[in-house]
């Protein structure tokens, strides 16, 4: 923009035209303005660029025109009037471009559409088939279609023709022999893309090169070119802005002239807009047909078309897969396309707005060829056929992508389950386990023994033979006491006893095996022998009598008995449950006794604050009645302690206080000594009553200012206050000194202080007094803030109680945040009349001393 | 209320008067200098500045970056400060 150029008046008039109202421009202010301009200059351009699109392919197939035949026109403008219809649709992905899938669908979408239109235009290619355009970016598809038309070289239908898009491209830059040779290049695998890209790339250097080129300047350069493209409506301007972009940008002119060269088939004056164009063309094949241009691109004119289209072919590719379901394509592709394709969506993107100048020129090139004309008409069918897939396929893949997406995270959320199912069955195996361990015991495996505990005396004593019955019977033995036990200890009542006595132990044994019989006595002799526990308990005559000789046995027992299994298990689940809630009720019983000692103590504490608070007031009244009996003689300088009683305490509250009201009465004989407590006859009746004996101290009463307004220390005007109240909510600090308060209830009198000093404003609804501050805060809330303008006018600059008291603003939300409960206050607040009226408060009582020492405690 | 500095409630509570420039919340002594090597020596001067750009925000902000470099912070506490002053006193 020539904005250094602008003087002082244009920048002025540039800026009114964009509705700004400037001031006026001074040196000082130049640099601001005209910055201003051009960011409203780079507004206007992006929002008109779009349209502004629409005009520049107008303009450019009219500058064009030359070479376009009449049937080619009215194809271009269809074309045209499709990517611009298109591009409204486009705009929201246009303008949120970022390297992601977004982008990757626009550009795919243009692709497919491209491709689906070159599929039209190219008939003759029947093995293509990668690129079928599915691709969800219309825009490419568009594009695409546009090219194929105009390349038309490659007729192969479907894929095909998105291959003969870009190889109609190449040809449109080259000449249609090499697109037709390299059309059936392509026509191998899309893996051979890279591979044929490689071997036209020097032929496509020069337009290579520029693709590179606006590839890299994907960002400025669609930008760029959006600018220029939309700031300018003739064609022309169009014209030579792109093409001054397109030679700035790329430094290899002479490729692009080489690649128009090639194109020569198209007339001089569309090949003069082949350049930009192709360079748009470029930028738009890149999204569109990374895939097809891949393999045209070999073919084509640039070079830089070809690294373009590497990237391209992955947004390309992608887009093809997508479309055409060419997967391992796609994958391979995408791999390797990374930031390619958000690069080249970006450029793709921002190409887009130039596809109607591509389109257009296209439309030119069909015309050019003769080639073009029959797809032409094939080819508009085939762009509306596409576009109305397009969104379908651009549908799937969304589709595609969070089915992707949704079991991805579905598999992951099933195998967090699957894990922590696996560990709870683990630990229950381990359970079960250990209790079948538990239960079993030393069961040994039937057959051979092998082990036993006897020692080496046994196996000397005994030939193999014996020594086998013997083990054998003991382990029958065993086993067998082992159930009994067993099902004694399970509650089953077929034995109620868990032992068996020797005989029945014979007869058991005899009933196994008839050899058991001899060896029964010897056996156990061994096992008496043997001090270890071998499962069977000998027990004698006498419990508990150890056992010498075999003679004496009377009972067998086993001592490690066999358990089903869910005996066991219920065993152990009653012990564990029973465990459990024994440690359950242990924990709560120590936890309420500890909770009951809290209480008391807490009760203890506020009696003895309130029982302070009493003598407190005791003793004020009573120096208050003797400082009054000295002025007034009639008076009796003592009081009944039943009046001071009952006009300290209210009558509700009597009984509540009574306990209180003893300690305190109680309290006061014991340590105050101002205070005489004595018995005298008034009215007949005799009385305890209370003397206070300490002479009045003359500085005392004057010196304490509590709880009263005192004045204002400086008028409130506009320097040292908001000149309108902003918030509904104050804070004022320093009225009082936390350290010095006594007394329960001084936070409820700084309330009614408040109230008192803003009677007139009915306005407040919530009072926070913050005990702890160190300065002193209140926090107010009012109605409005008109309120709490007029409390501010009422409190700050008083004087209160010997401070000087200052209010500011506070926000609403910080006050509810720290005040919940005042969001729902809403009803004013009124100073109680008891505080004004009641001689019971402690501050009426001062307030009568200081009533006479005119301090006004309202201010004027 | 919005935390304001001292510095702000000073300049807002009276008068500009002569105040230097430093004076201005969100100005500091670097700040200062610069303004002031572009001639822009007194408060009252930038005041005129914010007013010649009729107090608008964005420019002034803008303004006062190009001018002496400030930063976000700093431009918001100037450009709040004299809005401040204005509203009072103008």
């Amino acid at each position: 923009m020539a904005s250094t150029q602008l003087t002082d008046e244009e920048l002025f008039s540039e800026l009114k035209h964009f509705g700004v109202t400037p001031g006026p421009v001074t040196e000082s202010t130049r640099p601001v303005y005209l910055k201003k301009l051009k960011k409203l200059r780079e507004e206007q351009q992006q929002r008109g660029s779009r349209p502004g699109k629409t005009r520049s392919s107008g303009a450019i197939n009219s500058t064009s025109g030359g070479g376009n035949t009449a049937g080619s026109r009215p194809a271009s403008h269809d074309v045209t009037h499709l990517s611009s219809s298109r591009r409204p649709g486009r705009k929201s992905s246009v303008l949120g471009f970022s390297s992601d899938e977004s982008d990757a669908e626009t550009p795919l979408k243009r692709k497919g559409l491209n491709h689906s239109s070159r599929a039209d235009r190219s008939s003759g290619f029947p093995p293509q088939p990668k690129i079928r355009p599915t691709t969800p970016s219309v825009a490419n598809k568009s594009q695409y279609g546009v090219t194929s038309k105009l390349n038309s070289n490659n007729s192969s239908p479907g894929p095909g023709g998105q291959r003969s898009v870009s190889l109609g491209w190449g040809v449109r830059a080259r000449s249609s022999p090499e697109a037709e040779g390299r059309d059936y290049d392509e026509s191998g695998d899309e893996d051979d893309y890279a591979g044929e890209i490689e071997k036209n790339s020097r032929s496509l250097n020069g337009c290579g090169a520029s693709h590179l080129n606006t590839s890299k300047l994907a960002g400025d350069y669609s930008d760029s070119d959006e600018e220029e493209v939309g700031g300018l409506s003739v064609g022309d301007q169009q014209r030579d802005r792109l093409e001054p972009n397109v030679r700035r940008s790329h430094p290899k002119a002479e490729f692009t002239s080489h690649g128009v060269g090639r194109g020569s088939q198209t007339g001089g004056a569309a090949r003069q807009v082949n350049p930009p164009e192709s360079l748009n063309m470029v930028g738009n094949r890149r999204v569109e047909g990374e895939g097809d241009e891949v393999k045209r691109m070999d073919s084509d004119s640039s070079g830089g078309l070809r690294s373009h289209n590497v990237p391209r072919k992955s947004i390309y590719v992608s887009l093809a897969e997508n479309h055409g379901g060419e997967a391992g394509k796609n994958n391979h592709v995408d791999g390797e396309d990374g930031a390619y394709r958000s690069s080249t969506s970006r450029f793709a993107i921002g190409l887009r707005p130039r596809f109607s100048n591509y389109s257009s020129l296209s439309q030119t090139y069909r015309g050019n060829h003769s080639n073009h004309t029959a797809p032409n008409h094939s080819y508009s069918q085939a762009v509306l056929k596409q576009k109305l897939s397009v969104p379908e396929d651009e549908l799937l893949q969304q589709f595609k992508r969070e089915e992707v997406a949704s079991s991805g995270s579905f598999s992951a959320h099933y195998l967090s389950m699957f894990l922590l199912t696996a560990a709870c069955l683990f630990f229950l195996l381990l359970g079960l386990m250990y209790l079948r361990m538990r239960g079993s015991g030393s069961s040994e495996v039937d057959g051979v023994i092998k082990s036993h505990p006897f020692g080496s005396d046994f196996d000397d004593t005994y030939n193999k033979e014996d020594k086998d019955l013997i083990l054998k019977l003991l382990l029958n033995l065993h086993d067998h006491l082992a159930q009994v036990a067993g099902q004694h200890d399970c509650g089953d009542q077929q034995h109620p006893n868990r032992s068996l006595s020797i005989d029945e132990a014979s007869t058991y044994l005899q009933t196994q095996n008839p050899e058991f019989e001899d060896l029964v006595l010897s056996s156990l002799e061994w096992i008496i022998r043997t001090g270890q526990d071998v499962g069977i308990r000998l027990t004698g005559q006498v419990a508990d009598d150890p056992l010498t000789d075999v003679s004496e046995i009377s009972r067998l027992e086993s001592t490690h008995p066999k358990m089903p299994f869910s005996c066991r298990f219920r065993r152990a689940f009653l012990t564990v449950i029973s465990r459990v809630i024994l440690i359950a009720v242990v924990v709560g019983c120590v936890w309420s006794v500890v909770c009951y000692m809290k209480y008391r103590w807490r009760r203890e504490e506020e009696e003895t604050r309130q029982m302070y608070d009493m003598v407190q007031r005791i003793i004020d009244v009573l120096r208050s009645h003797s400082e009054a009996c000295q002025e007034n003689q009639d008076l009796q300088p003592y009081l009944p302690i039943p009046h001071v009683r009952d006009s300290l305490v209210q009558p509700q509250d009597r009984k509540k206080m009574k306990k209180i009201w003893e300690r305190a009465v109680k309290f006061l004989s014991a340590n105050e000594s101002r205070i005489r407590k004595e018995t005298q006859r008034i009215g007949g009746a005799d009385f305890l009553v209370w003397r206070w004996i300490q002479p009045s101290l003359s500085c005392d009463k004057t010196s304490i200012p509590s709880k009263v307004w005192q004045g204002k220390a400086f008028p409130l005007d506009r320097r040292n206050s908001p000149p309108n109240s902003l918030t509904p909510c104050l804070k004022i600090r320093n009225m009082f000194d936390p350290v010095m308060e006594v007394g329960e209830n001084w936070d409820l009198a700084i309330h009614e202080a408040i109230l008192e000093k803003c009677n007139d404003n009915d306005g407040i609804v919530h009072i926070a007094v913050d005990k702890n501050s160190r300065e002193g805060c209140v926090y107010v809330k009012c109605l409005s803030a008109e309120h709490s303008g007029r409390a501010f006018k009422a409190l700050h600059g008083s004087w209160f109680d010997g401070k000087l008291v200052t209010v500011k603003y506070l926000r609403l939300d910080r006050y509810h945040q720290r005040f919940p409960q005042a969001q729902g206050c809403s009803t004013p607040l009124k100073a109680s009349s008891l505080h004004v009226n009641t001689t019971s408060t402690m501050n009426t009582m001062p307030r009568l001393q200081h009533r006479g020492s005119a301090n006004s405690s309202g201010f004027s | 209320m919005s935390s304001t500095s001292q510095k702000h409630k000073d300049f807002v509570a009276e008068p500009m008067g002569e105040k230097s420039v430093m004076a201005l919340a969100g100005i500091g002594a670097a700040l200062g200098k610069r303004l002031e090597e572009k001639g822009f020596d007194k408060a009252y001067v930038v005041l005129g500045q914010f007013l010649v750009l009729k107090k608008d925000e964005e420019l002034f902000r803008d303004w006062l970056k190009d001018t002496c470099g400030a930063n976000v912070k700093q431009q918001g506490d100037c450009y709040g400060c004299l809005k401040e002053w204005c509203d009072a006193f103008l």
